[in-house]
């Protein structure tokens, strides 16, 4: 097994030896480990063509360092072991910076595979803290924002803009994702001066009726004020409709897993719904560069956004561009010394910062969009008032 | 009291759907001892086919728009055709061939069903508005119940009479008992095996559509792996209820969505998230109870 392991790094490295040759010298390459085929490229896709656009703006303008930005591709068929194949297929191809799926557990296969041979990797928009230095290593980052981030901000505004003092948790424990807005959420509650817990459940997101849980929330003495609710697509229309065919009238709270508008249909009438955004899809975000690169998406692809999981493809690119022109190079250290240097760095979508202790968002700014009459809009933003410290983070 | 009529119509709502699927898998395993895998892949067809194909986030609402008394019979028929579909390219094939050789190729035939589904619609699930209205709630004494539930036990009831009367009263019910009994003496006194087959598949295929249905009006989601869970469910109440047995089915799964809401109730908040892992040791210990389901059939016993 060994010998076999050690013919096949070296059979990779001759590999990689041969591509870097073939690769013309005067070209920055960006490799896209992600998924063309399965279930994950319905999610990797809109990412990849927000960053293929900030990758043309960039060329367009000179390039980079002062040269072109060239992409290749691998699929990783939303397998984990073909992951790890596919982030070695790009590397073999020169890629300097290897980007990879958007879900943790699918993306860290190809994300290894670039901190094992010293490059920088870049989830599109994974949300965990494994995403980065914990999960992956020191040139690991995340171009997305926390969902523990999520779920602190949707309390925090609730409890100031709203006034909601009673609040109810309800968690789907599908996912990691979900955990980590309730984390969140849980996080931010003590610091509420009284905000109450009234009660918590939980759910599965393939559970076809949640009405035990609804009658739990039915039988409080009071409806609470508002609604955490810890749970992405599918399972989460159909708790929503659930709770709000029930007569229940509480606000809900969500992570940015129900950003997007293309699922509203499910629910017409739905009001009192609360999403936070890292831009609008909407085509009402207060910074009109955003409505701009919305046209341009829908110029390359046909059609607008799905929701705001297209736009760290772009913080990505933007990011990393800007730390290899401040770094000079592409060498994968230099580019992450400058990378952890960005404090609140301006993006398209929100600031950005890194350090040395984690490569992802903490803090993020969020616009807040309320879904009126099953209608989507922009009403609000909000910054949590502090970071939610690392180590709680890992802990969790 | 209000609230436990609240938790009984819980749980016979969510019994209800599992008794559907139920019987639709019982069904077949009575004429063909086949256990049909792909059966939660025709539920998640049925309701793809209320959408025009297209991998587009938004769903495009297509035979969804129909008004009920068209759409209803067509998504019916759509899952009868399918079934029967597949009893006659594939099952048909595997008639002589040992039961694990069957359950394999279900397998099979629910990956190609899921996969074209996938290829056709993208793997992103998507949303749908069917019949919304019937999300409003009722008041039952002091208890407010959503319509669909109480419809939804109705329905079941209404089709669970149907099946009773359709194998008690009819000569294709005769036939379809005796060749759940056992088949080769059935053929050989001259029931129409094809025949029989092949409408056991029809009526499993309309099964599954209602519950693809139900599942759509309550979820209003649409997704390729939405048949999967209700079938795994229901794979579990026909083996309590003892495969094959049609009231074995129907009670089992009624237990089964009885146990699940009572556990959900029940059971303090930290070990709530392992409420399956609960139902399931249920199902365990009814099975070293009774090994052979609570209503084994005869024809599930040896003969000599």
């Amino acid at each position: 097994m060994k010998k076999l392991l050690t013919g096949v790094a070296g059979a990779t490295i001759m590999m990689a030896a041969l591509g870097t040759s073939v690769a013309k010298a005067d070209d920055i390459i960006v490799g896209f480990a992600t998924a063309s085929s399965g279930f994950m490229q319905a999610y990797d896709k809109p990412a990849q063509d927000a960053a293929m656009i900030r990758i043309d703006e960039i060329n367009k303008a000179g390039g980079l360092l002062g040269k072109q930005i060239k992409t290749v591709a691998a699929d990783t068929k939303t397998d984990r072991a073909e992951g790890a194949k596919a982030g070695l297929e790009v590397i073999d191809k020169g890629a300097s910076l290897v980007v990879v799926s958007c879900d943790y557990d699918f993306g860290s296969p190809a994300a290894l595979a670039a901190e094992a041979a010293g490059k920088v990797s870049f989830f599109l928009c994974a949300e965990s803290i494994k995403a980065g230095i914990q999960g992956v290593g020191p040139h690991s980052f995340s171009a997305s924002v926390l969902a523990a981030v999520q779920g602190a901000t949707m309390a925090e505004w609730a409890y100031n803009k709203k006034k909601a003092r009673n609040f109810y948790r309800l968690l789907d424990t599908w996912t990691e994702y979900n955990k980590g807005i309730c984390d969140g959420f849980d996080w931010m509650m003590p610091k509420l001066k009284d905000a109450k817990l009234v009660g918590q459940d939980t759910f599965k997101n393939e559970d076809t009726s949640i009405a035990a849980q609804i009658t739990r929330i039915k039988s409080l003495p009071q409806q609470p004020d508002a609604i955490m609710l810890c749970s992405m697509m599918p399972g989460v229309v159909s708790a929503v409709k659930q709770i709000r065919a029930a007569g229940i009238k509480s606000m809900i709270l969500n992570g940015s897993g129900v950003s997007g508008g293309y699922w509203l249909n499910a629910t017409p009438d739905l009001s009192d719904f609360y999403v936070p955004d890292q831009g609008s899809v909407y085509g009402d975000d207060p910074n009109p560069a955003v409505n701009e690169f919305n046209k341009k998406y829908k110029a390359a692809t046909g059609g607008d956004p799905s929701s705001q999981y297209v736009y760290p493809g772009y913080v990505m690119i933007d990011v990393w561009a800007k730390a290899v022109e401040r770094a000079k190079t592409t060498d994968a250290d230099a580019v992450v010394k400058e990378l952890e240097k960005m404090k609140d760095e301006k993006t398209l979508f929100g600031p950005r910062t890194f350090t040395d202790k984690i490569h992802h968002q903490n803090r993020g700014r969020y616009l807040i969009t309320e879904i009126k009459n099953g209608k989507p809009g922009v009403v609000d933003e909000w910054t949590i008032s502090e970071p939610i410290p690392v180590e709680y983070l890992v802990k969790k | 009291m209000t609230a436990l009529l609240q938790i009984l119509f819980d749980a016979l709502s969510l019994g209800s759907l599992y008794a559907l699927g139920a019987i639709g898998i019982a069904l077949i395993f009575g004429v063909m001892r086949l256990v049909n895998f792909a059966h939660g892949d025709y539920i998640s067809f049925c309701v793809f086919a209320l959408l025009w194909p297209s991998i587009d986030a938004a769903a495009i609402v297509f035979a969804g728009q129909l008004p009920a008394y068209l759409l209803i019979p067509i998504i019916l028929a759509t899952g009868a055709c399918l079934s029967m579909l597949s009893e006659v390219l594939v099952f048909r094939r595997f008639r002589n061939a040992n039961p694990a050789t069957m359950m394999i190729a279900s397998f099979a035939l629910g990956f190609v069903i899921k996969y074209t589904l996938l290829m056709l619609f993208s793997s992103r699930p998507k949303s749908i508005d069917l019949w919304s209205e019937l999300a409003l709630p009722v008041e039952i004494l002091d208890a407010r119940i959503p319509l669909l539930q109480v419809i939804t036990i109705i329905i079941t009831v209404l089709i669970l009479a149907a099946l009773v009367a359709f194998l008690k009263r009819t000569r294709f019910g005769l036939e379809m008992r005796a060749a759940a009994e056992n088949f080769t003496m059935a053929r050989m006194l001259g029931v129409r095996a094809n025949a029989v087959i092949l409408l056991a598949f029809a009526i499993s295929g309309m099964l599954a559509a209602s519950i693809g249905l139900i599942l759509v009006t309550q979820t209003g989601t649409v997704d390729i792996q939405m048949g999967s869970s209700v079938m795994l469910v229901a794979f579990i109440a026909t083996v309590i209820g003892g495969l094959g047995s049609l009231p074995g089915a129907v009670v089992a799964g009624f237990l089964i969505g009885g146990i699940s809401v009572l556990m959900q109730v029940i059971l303090p908040l930290e070990v709530r998230p392992f409420r399956d892992a609960f139902v399931y040791g249920a199902v365990i210990v009814v099975l070293i109870w009774r090994p052979n389901g609570l209503f084994a059939p005869r024809s599930a016993k040896q003969r000599v």
